[in-house]
């Protein structure tokens, strides 16, 4: 047996493992039923305008053949992130409260290899959530308003959603492996990212205020920035529509947000690897 | 207190060392164990036995001092060493979400077992625990009991050379002790080593070649089974039930040159002896002398329960 096989047995085992928690079948359920409820609520207030709202014909028609990028881009403000933290912080650390890193580790597997085994499991199995929701935000937007435009584009869209929840993953898998805690772990992140979100809004209200490029120079170096923004980057750069509603922000800069993902991702997965390798396996701490 | 190794020892500990903090867990432990022997490691709560086990597993790395299986230090090359190691924690805790059935196949995954060996050996060792009727049950319905049962079919899903069980059989009812008891003797019997602690002295003592005892981290024994009993033995003491027991039976048995003393009680005479030497036939002829009629006549012998709180105690 290889290590490409005992890394393999490993993603086989953490798949089953997270797909067994509850926590990540709540939160699976409540993204995909939210974006159902959105697509339901555009649909409704498209075909049923309140009072004294007026569409204008031709706008309607330009939002309506840009609905995908609603349904893909959507659930990535908060479930997407959320569930990445709930599959990635548990990962290592409910092994040690169980007691069941013992049974795996005392198995002819390296730490490395395991380590592997349960980051590229778990990352194996936020790709199926994303490609989920990507799927059902596409089938939703051309169900209820018809053919779309660039939809050729989901695939690559897909990717950097993938890509840039990286981030937030391995952070949640480093401090699962550090604190070996669920609980802290979990919350450690979920703290990370509302602070990087609080602290970005305050750095951009400065900027706004002063004109100062260094609040939006530091801004961006805040994980939440490039895991925000680098999937509509990559969209602003993919769709040339410049009528398109949804793509008329202005394209960002994608080398910058993929750098910035790579560095916390990299350094998160060095970490673990550095914890897991140097210290003892922990008996069972729940 | 070195034992002779009749080939490579299949385990090797070597002055091994580990602290938790400033608490000294090991200090210094070395013993080996020899192909085909049942190995009882012994010690009272916090003595180190869990630790030295989970070192030798290579799940703690120890400060100082090595531990080898099968010529391999776990610690450096988990792959090679533990490939031909069955190992049963104390209380295992599972995965809930698998069946038995699936626990084994994922454990036999992990050995690189094949689809067709895993199918048929999953079956086999389900019978073998006394689980047939369970391996396709949740292990969160499990009992205690029925996980430690599993827990050692998990151990023996590779057929492994070395098998280390920390208390095996906590938690099991005394049919299935029994059951277990007997087959550690047959795996034994096949030239397998195992590796057992445990404070069941009983079980250690009837199913133990050898024996290792530990106690605040440091060794106090290592050898064979029948050394330790020896070892730890003070006297030896003879036990004579008799019809009736006079004066002169006491102080001419007393005078004997083996006899150390004698209590009476009753029609019981407790004989201790100078030499540890069973000196029953001269006893018996010496009360048959003084007109005594025998009911019975014990040599008292030590048992392992006696040997290792001899052993805690500091005595030798």
């Amino acid at each position: 047996m290889n290590a490409f096989q005992r890394i393999a047995t490993i993603i086989g085992y953490e798949l089953r493992r997270a797909l067994a928690k509850k926590k990540f079948l709540v939160l699976a359920i409540l993204a995909l039923a939210l974006q159902v409820g959105i697509f339901a609520l555009f649909y409704y207030f498209f075909t049923n305008p309140p009072p004294g709202f007026t569409i204008i014909g031709p706008a309607l028609e330009e939002v309506k053949v840009m609905m995908w990028l609603v349904g893909v881009l959507g659930p990535q403000g908060l479930f997407i992130p959320l569930i990445a933290i709930v599959i990635a912080g548990g990962s290592m650390s409910e092994e040690y409260e169980r007691g069941t890193a013992d049974i795996l580790l005392s198995k002819p597997i390296t730490k490395i290899e395991y380590m592997t085994g349960k980051f590229l499991g778990g990352l194996t199995l936020l790709g199926f959530v994303i490609a989920l929701t990507t799927a059902l935000g596409a089938t939703l937007a051309y169900g209820l308003f018809g053919p779309q435009e660039s939809i050729q584009f989901v695939p690559v869209i897909y990717f950097a959603l993938l890509y840039s929840n990286m981030l937030f993953f391995s952070m949640a898998f480093m401090f699962s492996e550090v604190f070996r805690r669920t609980t802290l772990s979990m919350l450690a992140v979920i703290g990370i990212l509302v602070a990087s979100s609080l602290i970005g809004g305050i750095l951009s209200t400065m900027y706004f205020m002063t004109q100062e490029q260094l609040y939006l120079e530091v801004s961006k170096w805040l994980p939440n920035w490039s895991v925000s923004n680098l999937p509509s980057f990559v969209a602003s750069e993919l769709i040339t529509a410049p009528e398109s509603p949804f793509v008329s922000m202005p394209g960002g800069d994608i080398q910058l947000a993929a750098a910035i993902i790579a560095v916390y991702t990299i350094a998160s997965i060095l970490i673990a690897a550095l914890k897991l390798v140097r210290s003892d396996v922990t008996k069972r701490t729940e | 207190m070195g034992n002779a190794l009749a080939s490579q020892p299949v385990i090797t500990v070597s002055s091994l060392t580990k602290y938790y903090g400033n608490f000294k867990a090991l200090d210094s432990v070395s013993f080996a164990v020899g192909k085909g022997w049942v190995y009882g490691y012994l010690g009272p709560n916090g003595a180190g036995k869990t630790t030295t086990i989970r070192t030798m597993l290579g799940l703690l790395k120890p400060d100082q001092g090595e531990v080898q299986i099968t010529g391999i230090n776990p610690t450096e090359n988990p792959v090679q060493a533990l490939q031909s190691l069955g190992y049963a924690p104390e209380l295992p805790t599972m995965q809930a979400f698998f069946t038995g059935e699936q626990m084994l196949d994922f454990m036999g995954k992990m050995f690189g077992l094949a689809t067709q060996v895993r199918k048929e050996k999953i079956k086999q060792l389900l019978d073998l625990v006394g689980l047939e009727e369970w391996g396709d049950k949740k292990i969160g319905k499990y009992s205690k009991g029925m996980v430690q049962r599993l827990s050692l079919a998990l151990a023996l899903i590779n057929d492994p050379m070395v098998l280390i069980m920390d208390e095996p059989t906590i938690g099991m009812d005394p049919e299935a002790t029994a059951h277990f008891r007997n087959l550690f003797t047959t795996l034994s019997k096949q030239g397998k080593t195992i590796f057992i602690s445990s404070h069941l002295l009983d079980e250690v003592q009837r199913i133990c070649t050898h024996v290792g005892m530990i106690n605040k981290g440091k060794m106090i024994f290592d050898g064979p089974i029948t050394q330790v009993l020896e070892a730890f033995t003070q006297q030896w003491v003879i036990e004579a039930e008799l019809e009736k027991v006079t004066k002169t039976m006491i102080s001419s048995l007393k005078k004997l040159d083996y006899v150390q003393d004698v209590k009476a009680e009753r029609n019981k005479l407790k004989i201790e002896l100078k030499e540890k030497k069973d000196f029953r036939g001269d006893i018996s002829s010496e009360i048959f002398k003084r007109k005594g009629v025998l009911l019975s006549l014990n040599l008292h012998k030590i048992t392992l329960e006696d040997a290792y709180l001899h052993a805690l105690k500091g005595g030798q």
